[in-house]
């Protein structure tokens, strides 16, 4: 806030003839300066975005340092990088990342859990764009059913496909019997990777749509005229997709790349609703592990410690992105 | 799919354009089919007799349809009560964000001033932040503000998260308008403030309701917060209220599938009739 500060007093400064008097009668007037405008309206959003936002990642990169089981908040003790060290366990580092439990696991399910489901997502609504970005008649209906997955909270889509892969009486399971492709029932939630299959499969079905109404934006900005002139070179439509389209769908396709790369790596209410984190840890992702470590085994310091390992991996995550990306267009 | 892409390089005949448009119409059905399977699932679950849910092969039509499921479902937890929590932190986050949103996305479109690119991308910036890092300190303090179980204990972070969003929203439909919308006030005599509110709020009607959607239904949705701030059976909103929700019977899947089709009729009513605006604000948010 240390800008706006001296933005007002630099205003303020500016104007040495201005009595005290007269800046009054300037306030009640309601005569303010751009720059002075723009400060009174953006103090209140950036002040509260440092509370709410930027207060509490600070907050918990202190807690990671102490300890800090929830009954004995106060008065903390600090213990360095402790809480880190019983998080990373014992063992060399690729072992531990490609064997460890608890974290390490959690890593693995999160990272494995992004890395698929965001490409797929990314090529199917790209598809899903294309199918959508021409008039037709029924596409307000198709719009409004196409949408329904991702306007449906995920944790209650979760608890619907609980119901649907149930082992026993599930549809998916009825359906895959009667197409003759498994013979009897299989109980996709109780294996730990059918499971993980299964949430994967989930979040792919939940946010293509999503994907495609942002990508949908990015053509839709393409000027016709493009495709015209490449129609009259003769351009297959193979060819104007690779030449017109994909090149100038670039800065959509990343903004759609960051939108649902974090969120995918922040998975909590799939999990927590589908199996729990079951079975035997396969589908806990990094969120859910780090919760129940907390507000279930009331670790808060060690709780922190891996809050403050995720929030690294997303800030390296948006760097990457927007490393790519960055055009700063503002006037 | 393939068939819509296919080369045009020479005459259409007839069959071909048949065969294209069954194709086109084709691929939307049956992707509107698995969009909108599960949904009509748990109603075709929630309409049938307790001892035809568990029963394998499944029963694709209900036999003797009944709303039992129903009667049990809003006997056993206060559905009508999440309902009305979810709708209060909506709309609450809805409208502190328009309000913060707008003043900060008129700031940042239309008013040159210093620091502006630091203060566009700190805003920006804090929805990058990861939700769980942010969650265990806010957690300690709504217990120590007593804000654990209030509307209000939720309706500030989840403003706070969907703020850049909103800002986002609104920067972007003020930078489409005339600089000459200003200039004719100031001309008049309008204030900077004067303009503000006289002018550019009034005319920015749609993107006011594009941002309260997205917000919405964000906050209507969200789960993680709403799981650990709202401790009390009184308190919790629809999606904990679902997730938490276990039924008093061994096979409760008959009231659990009535429980989750009441909960999702506002959103499809809401989608019926909102859509083209939440098109609007997903798209915005595409347009890098």
């Amino acid at each position: 806030m240390a800008d706006t500060a001296e933005t007002a007093s630099g205003a303020a400064a500016q104007d040495p003839a201005a009595g005290r008097q007269n800046r009054f009668e300037r306030y009640r007037d309601l005569r303010f300066t751009e720059e002075e405008l723009a400060v009174i309206l953006l103090t209140p959003v950036v002040s509260f975005l440092l509370a709410v936002s930027f207060y509490p990642i600070f907050d918990t990169v202190m807690a990671s340092l102490h300890t800090g089981y929830v009954l004995e908040i106060e008065p903390r003790e600090f213990v360095g990088l402790e809480n880190y060290r019983s998080l990373y366990g014992s063992g060399p580092l690729l072992d531990q990342f490609l064997n460890g439990g608890g974290f390490w696991n959690a890593l693995r399910v999160s990272l494995i859990y992004t890395v698929v489901s965001v490409p797929v997502e990314l090529v199917l609504g790209l598809g899903l764009a294309l199918l959508l970005n021409r008039e037709f008649r029924g596409k307000y209906f198709a719009q409004a059913a196409i949408l329904f997955p991702w306007a449906i909270p995920t944790v209650i889509n979760a608890r619907i496909w609980a119901w649907m892969f149930n082992g026993q009486y599930g549809v998916v399971n009825d359906l895959l019997v009667r197409a003759g492709i498994i013979a009897n029932p299989f109980p996709f939630l109780a294996k730990p990777d059918a499971a993980l299959g299964a949430m994967l499969f989930i979040t792919i079905w939940k946010t293509s749509s999503f994907m495609a109404l942002i990508l949908l934006a990015g053509l839709q900005s393409i000027p016709d005229h493009l495709y015209e002139a490449a129609r009259m070179d003769g351009a297959s439509r193979l060819r104007q997709f690779k030449d017109v389209t994909l090149p100038l769908l670039k800065p959509t396709l990343l903004v759609a790349l960051i939108f649902r790369t974090l969120p995918a790596f922040q998975a909590f209410g799939l999990p927590y609703g589908l199996t729990g984190g079951g079975p035997a840890s396969a589908t806990t992702t990094l969120v859910l592990f780090d919760h129940q470590l907390t507000f279930n085994r009331l670790n808060f310091g060690e709780g922190s410690a891996a809050a403050t390992v995720i929030t690294l991996i997303a800030l390296a995550i948006a760097m990457l992105y927007v490393g790519t990306l960055y055009e700063p267009e503002v006037r | 799919m393939a068939t819509s892409d296919r080369d045009r390089g020479f005459e259409l005949e007839t069959f071909q354009w048949v065969g294209k448009k069954v194709g086109f119409y084709g691929s939307i059905l049956i992707i509107a089919l698995v969009s909108v399977f599960p949904i009509l699932w748990m109603l075709i679950t929630s309409l049938k007799q307790p001892g035809n849910v568990v029963q394998f092969p499944v029963q694709y039509v209900p036999q003797d349809p009944t709303l039992e499921n129903y009667r049990a479902a809003l006997e056993q937890a206060p559905f009508l009560r999440y309902l009305f929590n979810s709708f209060v932190v909506a709309s609450g986050t809805a409208i502190l964000d328009v309000f913060l949103g707008s003043l900060a996305g008129y700031a940042l479109s239309r008013l040159r001033f210093r620091f502006k690119l630091p203060v566009l991308l700190l805003i920006l910036g804090t929805a990058m932040l990861p939700f769980i890092a942010r969650l265990i300190p806010l957690f300690s303090l709504a217990r120590s503000w007593g804000l654990l179980n209030s509307y209000l204990g939720l309706i500030i972070p989840y403003a706070a998260f969907q703020l850049p969003f909103a800002v986002w929203i609104f920067q972007a439909y003020f930078k489409e308008l005339p600089d000459s919308l200003e200039e004719a006030g100031l001309m008049d005599g309008l204030s900077r403030v004067g303009v503000l509110f006289r002018i550019i709020l009034p005319v920015s009607a749609p993107a006011m309701a594009t941002a309260a959607i997205i917000v919405f239904i964000y906050a209507w949705n969200e789960f993680l917060f709403a799981l650990t701030f709202m401790t009390e059976d009184s308190m919790r909103t629809i999606t904990v209220g679902i997730a938490l929700y276990q039924g008093e019977f061994q096979y409760p899947w008959g009231t659990i599938s009535a429980a989750v089709f009441m909960s999702v009729i506002p959103l499809i009513l809401f989608m019926l009739f909102f859509q083209r605006k939440v098109v609007e604000g997903l798209t915005a948010t595409g347009k890098a």
